[in-house]
């Protein structure tokens, strides 16, 4: 059903090419290697492009809304700012510091890039553009992100600082409970869907997204994995670890140069991941907007190809993210903990249990209007 | 006052009282806590507020003045002395039980003039580093650079204290640690992002709260005291701006109005008119940078920037007017440099309606928002005892409910003719603190839309003479500033340069009551506390 | 139940505070920057004209300028910025004159005070606009004022108005 319609701009034939052609060409096994040499490679550039357009993005939006222009000087609108930036933290001398615990303190960033690269190996960029399509992605996902929080308390442990010290402790704190939150909002969906995987999950949306399909509960289930998603990369107003009007740096304090950089770049991508899963999850993916029965509507829906909708629905969410940031002041650590388990928390439970009883009554929108959907 | 006489004479019968400007007692350095107290419990008229503590080296004598007043009615003033003739071991008795803000002051006394105070619970030096040889203020010091060599050498801060006790009526001199053997301490400054500056509180926490604070202070330690005695007035000026330098134009203003008062100068009335103007656009300035710092502090970044943007406004009106942005230069003996520029007028009453609306925004944008409502409300609670005792003025003493405000108690320049509220709240929390600044800043608007459109032509800088010199005596002026009382004493022995010059800071008043009122708040909430007290640290160090 | 409503009340006006918090937000991000763009508006600048960058002594088209060495722009300045030399010479009717011989002034020490230009008797020195004045060592910001073999101007012949800076 879904490819009943023409999708000039996708990659589906391309890859589809290269496949046959290099399994015929040579040993399956080095068709296989090579491919996953390709895929690697792909990554790893979209990796690092993600985050500077991110950065870019970022700073220049911030710049907005606090009445500044924002970079604007390398290049017409400053578009080259984050690629220069990008240079000079690679050419930057890393400080060595004495009295740190050396082993785990040069482990510690790559715990957050490791874990940041995991996460980001499972998300389907499009049609076809899925690394690995695990039939438990929710649950591969929820489980590889909360790796990162060992490279932030290492951090924080071994740089022998008492500021580094605190952020860590915080981010612990927060983190163990905002995973809670999260997981439970996606869980939600998973009740919902009646699956795990990512691919099936998009499928099943094609014509209702999921966060209209379990309307109120959606809706719920929505902003809570927002709130607890943005509390989980570490930033404002959740940014206690690194809060820079109390700690300095917080947990990167000591961090210098790329070391520095990994840290950098891992929150970038981690907000990315968060706003693609939610995408994923709730807003259908990279599926294009489909309308039951108008199949000219659709046939011109499917000429946006669906990396298009997948990166334009999570550029929205990640907009809003730093709207968000950028409006609210910093909570205080009890505050924080208090808005996840005096809040988040139990909202989110009698959610779980609503969406439940949505399901097994046949209450959902799919359920209720058969023939719209 | 009568009454104030026969209080002092009942208790100390031996005590000197000359009628001068202010009544001004002299007594004998052991009865002079003994009268303190009398005069502070005064249940008539509590003498209540020590608002300058002023070490003297008079040549024959070493010695204090104290100048109290009552915080019921801050226009009631009087004057202790007291002094030893001992200038090598010069002791005296410490008032910090009965004022606790002498605490820092007897410390800044012992650092600059030597005299150390008997049952001063820590008797460090201020401002300067415990083996500062020679005491600065003192008419005798050496200030060869070899005796106190600049050092690249790092020293370990030590955590001990000196300090002399009245044991039984004998004097024992003990050392005391600061810390607990074991207290997990944080050097918050002197390099930190909120300290507003080179400040230093060590820190001792437990978890995220905060168990006690140390202050170091001194970082920007300038000596303009020192400085002032070889200047003459005119010259002088110029470093009042430095102290406090968001609230420099009134820092100016205060020392302008005690030279004018000395030399019988009379201030055409133009030139009133724009001091008022000016100190009040001034007030709105600090007030916009302190809301935009303390917003920062909290976390709210964007805020921050609004605020600055709206203060660039006001800081374009002075760069126009006097050519100064921050340190304006505007106010001189007799008058003001400059006079107001063609469209002064305009550009003020255009950026009146602009800031009510913004004032608006604000309210909008962080004066409800609920997570900076529970950074503020109910954190670092200040009573209005505690207010009176550390001298905390300005917006944070009125936060805690006590009318403080020197505009309203001795009104100089315009004040006594304009109609405006003294913004009180009781809460004497942070965001009472926070809350009177947006409220001043509506009724500093409020003043200026007054006088605005009444500048009266004229004259705006009196005939004085080329060589300003004043009659022998001593002089007080007391300011409301931005951050609280502003106070300027200066004991003229008729030259052209003054014998001794003290600025009363309201920072360090504010500064001093923080180890008070953080204890035992998170540490978030401690950089939040100070974002609300707003204190600036050149204005402490001077 | 009080503590319930309590709850509720609680998370509704604080999530229509938060709200509020991102209209103004929204609102700004729509409005004009008032970020200046130094150095490209550097021909549309406007520095008000009485801002305070350097100490000028102006010369007229003679080479010739006010200051009659008198050292009470040296004697007012607080920080010793100024340093007035003077050299005595014969005058054409033998008269015994004292006349500038170079006004220093150094611009790392200045506060911008404005003592001396208020002081100064014959108005022959004045504070210019021009604010461009990082340089790479510091002894470029010690400036002498007084142009290479200028004079004093004559008083009688020449009453040019005083400038006034209102």
């Amino acid at each position: 059903m879904l490819s009943n319609y023409s999708q000039p701009l996708e990659f589906t034939k391309l890859l589809g090419w290269l496949d046959t052609t290099l399994k015929a060409n040579m040993p399956e096994v080095w068709a296989n290697l090579i491919e996953f040499v390709i895929v690697a490679v792909a990554f790893l550039t979209a990796y690092a492009v993600i985050a500077l357009i991110l950065i870019y993005a970022e700073r220049k939006i911030t710049a907005f809304f606090q009445a500044r222009f924002g970079p604007n000087r390398v290049g017409k609108y400053g578009i080259f700012q984050s690629v220069a930036d990008m240079i000079k933290i690679l050419l930057k001398e890393i400080i060595h510091i004495n009295n740190v615990d050396k082993f785990l303190f040069y482990a510690a960033p790559f715990f957050m890039i490791v874990a940041s690269m995991l996460t980001f190996g499972a998300i389907p960029f499009g049609k076809m553009l899925h690394a690995v399509d695990f039939n438990i992605g929710v649950l591969y996902v929820t489980a590889v992100s909360s790796l990162g929080i060992i490279g932030v308390l290492l951090a924080g442990w071994s740089s022998n600082n008492k500021y580094s010290m605190i952020g860590a402790m915080r981010s612990g704190a927060q983190f163990v409970s905002y995973e809670l939150s999260a997981g439970f909002a996606l869980m939600t969906i998973v009740v919902l869907t009646g699956t795990m995987s990512f691919s099936e999950m998009i499928a099943k949306q094609e014509f209702c997204w999921n966060i209209f399909n379990g309307h109120i509960s959606s809706i719920v289930a929505f902003v809570i994995y927002l709130i607890s998603g943005h509390a989980e990369t570490n930033r404002g107003p959740f940014d206690l670890p690194e809060a820079e009007s109390e700690l300095t740096a917080g947990y990167h304090t000591e961090y210098s140069g790329l070391q520095f950089g990994f840290f950098y770049l891992a929150e970038y991508l981690n907000m990315f991941i968060i706003a693609s899963i939610a995408t994923t999850v709730f807003l259908g993916g990279w599926m294009p907007i489909q309308i039951h029965g108008l199949d000219i509507f659709n046939q011109f829906m499917w000429y946006i190809p669906s990396y298009v909708w997948f990166f334009g629905k999570t550029a929205v969410l990640i907009f809003l993210s730093l709207w968000v940031r950028w409006s609210f002041p910093r909570l205080r650590i009890d505050q924080l903990l208090n808005l996840e388990w005096k809040y988040l928390l139990p909202i989110n439970l009698v959610n779980i249990l609503v969406m439940v009883i949505l399901v097994l009554s046949g209450l959902t929108l799919t359920d209720l209007f058969p023939s719209l959907f | 006052m009568e009454n104030i006489k026969k209080v002092i004479l009942n208790t100390v019968p031996e005590a000197v009282i000359e009628d001068k400007k202010i009544l001004t007692v002299t007594v004998e350095p052991n009865k002079l806590h003994q009268l303190a107290k009398a005069l502070r419990d005064n249940t008539a008229l509590p003498f209540d507020m020590l608002v300058k503590l002023i070490g003297m080296d008079w040549g024959e004598k070493l010695g204090v003045i104290y100048l109290l007043a009552s915080s019921t009615d801050l226009s009631k003033e009087i004057v202790l002395k007291t002094g030893t003739a001992d200038r090598e071991n010069p002791l005296l008795y410490t008032v910090t039980d009965l004022f606790e803000t002498a605490h820092f002051n007897e410390r800044e006394v012992y650092a600059l003039l030597g005299i150390r105070f008997i049952n001063n619970p820590d008797m460090r030096k201020f401002f300067l580093n415990s083996d500062w040889v020679g005491y600065p203020l003192r008419k005798d010091y050496d200030a060869n650079p070899e005796l106190n060599k600049l050092s690249l050498e790092s020293k370990d801060i030590i955590d001990i204290a000196p300090r002399i006790m009245e044991v039984d009526g004998k004097l024992v001199e003990e050392t005391v640690n600061i810390f607990a053997e074991d207290d997990y301490i944080i050097n918050i400054g002197p390099q930190h992002p909120s300290t507003h500056g080179v400040m230093h509180f060590r820190t001792s926490l437990d978890g995220e709260i905060v168990r006690k604070i140390d202050v170091h202070s001194g970082y920007i330690h300038r000596g303009i005291e020192k400085l002032s005695e070889n200047l003459t007035y005119p010259q002088i000026l110029h470093f009042t701006d430095r102290l406090d330098y968001l609230s420099a134009n009134i820092n100016r203003h205060a020392l302008c109005m005690c030279v004018e008062k000395a030399a019988e100068i009379e201030v055409p009335e133009r030139a009133q008119y724009i001091r008022t103007i000016m100190d009040e656009l001034n007030r709105i300035d600090s007030h916009l940078l302190a809301w935009a710092c303390q917003t920062n502090d909290l976390g709210a970044t964007t805020a921050f920037i609004y605020g600055m943007r709206e203060r660039e406004i006001i800081l374009h009106i002075f760069e126009k007017t006097c050519g100064g942005r921050l340190i304006i230069n505007q106010n001189v003996i007799g008058g003001v440099m400059f006079d107001i520029y063609a469209d002064f007028q305009k550009d003020v009453k255009s950026f009146i309606p602009y800031m009510r609306e913004k004032l608006v925004e604000y309210d909008r944008f962080f004066s409800h928002n609920v997570i900076a409502l529970g950074r503020m409300v109910g954190i670092g609670v200040m009573s209005k005892e505690d207010a009176i005792s550390y001298a905390v003025t300005g917006p944070a003493g009125r936060g805690s409910g006590w009318s403080c405000d020197i505009r309203k108690h001795q009104p100089y320049s315009m004040y006594s003719k304009v109609d405006f509220k003294e913004v009180i709240r009781t809460e004497g929390d942070s965001y009472a603190r926070y809350m009177n600044r947006l409220d001043e800043i509506e009724e500093s608007l409020h003043i200026i839309e007054q006088l605005i459109d009444n500048i009266p032509e004229g004259e705006v800088l009196a005939k004085t003479k080329a060589i300003i010199k004043l009659p022998e005596g001593e002089y007080f002026q007391r300011i409301e500033a931005c951050r609280g009382e502003f106070g300027v004493y200066i004991e003229s022995r008729g030259d052209k340069t003054p014998y001794r010059m003290k600025f009363r800071s309201p920072s360090m008043a504010l500064v001093s009551a923080m180890p008070l009122i953080c204890k035992n708040e998170k540490i978030s909430d401690f950089i939040g506390i100070g974002g609300s007290m707003d204190y600036v640290i050149p204005d402490i160090d001077r | 139940m009080e503590s319930i409503l309590k709850y509720f009340k609680g998370l509704f006006t604080g999530i229509k505070s938060l709200l509020f918090g991102m209209s103004v937000t929204w609102k700004e991000l729509w409005t004009k920057k008032v970020t200046q763009q130094y150095p490209e508006n550097r021909d549309t600048l406007v520095i008000s004209d009485r801002f305070r960058c350097e100490l000028t002594m102006p010369h007229d088209d003679n080479n010739e300028h006010a200051c009659t060495a008198c050292g009470i722009c040296q004697m007012n300045c607080p920080n010793g910025t100024i340093s007035v030399l003077s050299k005595m010479i014969e005058t054409e009717d033998g008269k015994k004159k004292k006349i500038l011989d170079t006004y220093t002034w150094d611009l790392g020490m200045c506060t911008f005070c404005n003592l001396c230009v208020i002081t100064c008797p014959s108005d022959a020195i004045k504070f210019n606009n021009q604010f461009e004045n990082a340089v790479f060592t510091r002894s470029k910001l010690v400036q002498t004022l007084n142009h290479e073999g200028s004079k004093l101007r004559d008083k009688k012949k020449d009453v040019k108005p005083a400038e006034t800076n209102a």
